[in-house]
């Protein structure tokens, strides 16, 4: 199993980079990750959309909607990817601590 | 049928011997159902020539491994053929090789290489002079272990879903339409005219369109894009709320019943609305699935047409019914063609043509067509993320290509191609972007028809109400919001104070008598609901206007159910600055008229 190290963090991810253990995820994992996916500073915003994900996650146990995501953060869907280039289903889950959304993501 | 009775002993004996796991005894008995003329003919044909090794790009981003080739992975499916169903390997199993499978442990093995080795492109089919076409048993051969539960994750996760919540990605009915009404009044805002929508379940219309479900769930900019188009077409179009997800699982999975099933559900639904025609957002896999695979799965004579939209849009800009500008997309780009839309639908010169027609600058890609390379993540891959280090390693091959055409962008009428090449793009660290040609010709389009302008309120035109003298009272309580806010109104003459919670904005507005309060909805302790309330219903505050800045828009509801007069301002985060002063200005207007 690959092993994602970066500074202090050192965690199990999937082989496409996404955590393994969701349940160990903290805002050092989240910086760490977020390297990874052209983010390089988490401001306000980055916090707005990775928190509710995060709380979405725990409660359901998958990602939510991206009409949830721009409802619950007020962001339009254009910010959410001025945010997180590579999108909402790749990076922004990513950073979340989100296993990998399934299907052809 | 060959050699029924023979091979009914063949596997019966075997089972008596209690030689194998009940898994491998299952796959051996349904291996026969599978077999029909066309796989075969690819199982008997190979003479091992070894054309179709350098076809491969595994091959080619693996040299010397041999494993990867397509005839020795073929051989792994043709030795138990061999071994049970054809008479050379009953008689002289040793001199060609016949082997049967036994363990579980045999099937895991063979599961990594038909799942994990190949990605069904077919690249090696069309190459091969013996006409093997080895992608087909090899789906084959997924379908058996999937039918006994040997299958990766990923690929059991999707497929579940796609059995039991009718799409890959488990969107459930609501959140599916609640998702096309907000992208339906964006357009009707953007556009300006109520005719501009996203038709649901509309009855006797000439085009169904569906989709891909990563559409509604992760990127709805296709659907939009989608939508301006058939709104410039004046095209009578709907999307189903039913049977909507037009990719299919069961190609990949090589599970015939599920594939017909999916495939059943969009013919169903195009049906139901008696649409004249199925037509399919940019999916190469969705595609083949539901027009040439699904009615062969799902034993359906269609009475309908079918098409890709590539073809809806080729015919849209050709016949004149669309104007789309091509200076208007001033990239460079080439053209990735699909697996499944090239080489086994044959869908490469239309993308081809209207790419030419949407942008100036287009460079061919070689090889392409139907020789082209695979993204690398056909065949579900990108749902097995435990061949990911495999796929990327032979994404080489595809990187290589896409770095000799030297073009910005990257279109594809595939969205697994999308993700596939995104990542391509990613690990070889490449200077490109992936795009369809939705979003290209929607870029492109010149805008015939839009609603009747309605004036804007003049708020910039006339004299605006200066913020000089003004007194405005700004509550939030993100401390950022608050030091952006007031920069933008002291900057404009205003005087600005702050309050950060609703305790502080009452005491405030009492004793400073504001000429304008801005409320945050949601903050700690006072709700900004229960504060506008307060304030309303005081006297001495009661006048004040009250302007409502909320990254919360549907609480919006919430704030006008008050037995309160509502807020003369209202404004959703994120914001400019310009909205903001357009938004106070007006607010600040309101109150000066009466």
């Amino acid at each position: 199993m690959p092993i994602f190290e970066y500074q202090d963090v050192k965690i199990d991810v999937d082989e496409d980079g996404f955590m393994q253990e969701p349940e160990k995820w903290d805002e050092t994992i989240a910086k760490a990750l977020a390297t990874t996916e052209g983010v390089d500073e988490l401001t306000d915003e980055h916090w707005k959309v990775v928190n509710y994900l995060r709380e979405y996650y725990l409660k359901f146990g998958i990602a939510p909607m991206i009409r949830k995501l721009c409802k619950e953060t007020g962001f339009p869907l254009k910010r959410i990817y001025e945010l997180f280039p590579s999108g909402p289903a790749k990076g922004a889950c990513k950073v979340a601590g989100l296993a990998k959304p399934t299907g052809c993501v | 049928m060959i050699y029924p009775g023979l091979q009914d002993r063949m596997v019966k004996n075997m089972a008596k011997n209690n030689e194998r796991s009940h898994k491998a005894q299952v796959v051996l008995e349904r291996f026969e159902k599978k077999l029909n003329r066309q796989i075969v003919g690819s199982l008997v044909a190979c003479v091992h020539c070894g054309n179709c090794t350098d076809c491969c790009h595994y091959v080619l981003a693996n040299p010397g491994d041999t494993t990867f080739a397509p005839a020795y992975k073929a051989d792994q499916i043709r030795k138990i053929f061999k071994r049970h169903f054809d008479w050379t390997g009953r008689v002289l199993p040793w001199w060609v090789k016949a082997k049967s499978v036994y363990t579980d442990e045999d099937l895991e093995n063979l599961k990594d290489i038909v799942f994990g080795k190949c990605t069904n492109c077919r690249r090696c089919s069309i190459n091969c002079p013996m006409g093997v076409d080895y992608a087909t048993f090899n789906r084959m051969a997924r379908g058996l272990l999937v039918s006994v539960g040997i299958m990766p994750e990923g690929v059991a996760v999707v497929s579940k879903d796609q059995w039991e919540i009718g799409n890959q990605m488990g969107v459930l009915k609501e959140d599916y339409i609640e998702t096309l009404e907000w992208l339906s009044e964006e357009l009707e805002m953007e556009m300006n005219d109520p005719e501009a929508v996203i038709p649901i379940d509309k009855e006797d219309v000439d085009i169904v369109y569906t989709i891909n479900p990563r559409e509604i769930k992760y990127d709805p900019r296709t659907i939009s894009d989608a939508a301006r188009i058939f709104y410039q077409a004046r095209e009578s179009w709907t999307m189903p709320s039913d049977g909507w997800d037009m990719t299919n699982f069961g190609l990949f999975s090589g599970d015939d019943d599920l594939g017909g099933a999916v495939a059943g559900r969009v013919y169903e639904a195009t049906r139901k609305l008696r649409g004249k025609k199925l037509v399919m957002s940019e999916c190469g896999h969705g595609y083949r699935s539901t027009r040439c695979e699904g009615p062969n799965w799902a034993k359906d004579d269609i009475d309908f047409e079918m098409e890709s939209s590539v073809i809806t849009m080729l015919d849209y800009v050709k016949s004149g019914r669309i104007k789309i500008d091509k200076s208007k997309n001033d990239s460079s780009y080439t053209f990735h063609d699909s697996c499944n839309n090239a080489r086994s639908c044959g869908l490469f010169d239309e993308p081809r043509e209207l790419l030419q027609l949407a942008v100036d600058d287009f460079r061919e890609m070689y090889p392409n067509r139907a020789e082209n390379y695979c993204c690398t993540g056909g065949g579900g891959a990108m749902s097995m993320s435990e061949y990911s280090a495999r796929r990327l390693k032979s994404a080489k091959v595809k990187a290589d290509q896409l770095k000799a055409t030297g073009a910005k962008y990257v279109v594809t009428s595939c969205h697994n191609c999308v993700d596939g090449l995104t990542d391509v793009i990613k690990h070889y660290k490449l200077d490109m972007q992936v795009t369809q040609l939705v979003n290209l010709v929607a870029n492109a389009l010149v805008e015939e028809r839009r609603g009747i302008p309605v004036p804007e309120i003049p708020v910039e035109v006339k004299p605006a109400v200066s913020l000089s003298g003004k007194k405005i009272l700004v509550t939030d309580d993100e401390p950022d919001f608050l030091t952006f806010l007031t920069a933008v109104l002291e900057d404009n003459g205003a005087s600005v104070l702050t309050a950060s919670n609703g305790d502080e904005a009452i005491r405030l507005a009492l004793a400073e008598k504001p000429d304008l309060i801005t409320l945050d909805l949601s903050m700690p302790g006072k709700s900004g609901i229960e504060t506008f309330e307060i304030l309303r219903k005081d006297d001495d505050t009661t006048s004040i206007p009250v302007c409502i800045i909320t990254g919360k828009p549907e609480m919006r509801r919430l704030i006008y159910e008050r037995a309160v007069i509502p807020p003369e301002g209202y404004v959703d985060k994120p914001v400019d600055e310009e909205g903001i002063l357009v938004n106070v200005r007006k607010t600040l207007e309101l109150v000066h008229k009466k």
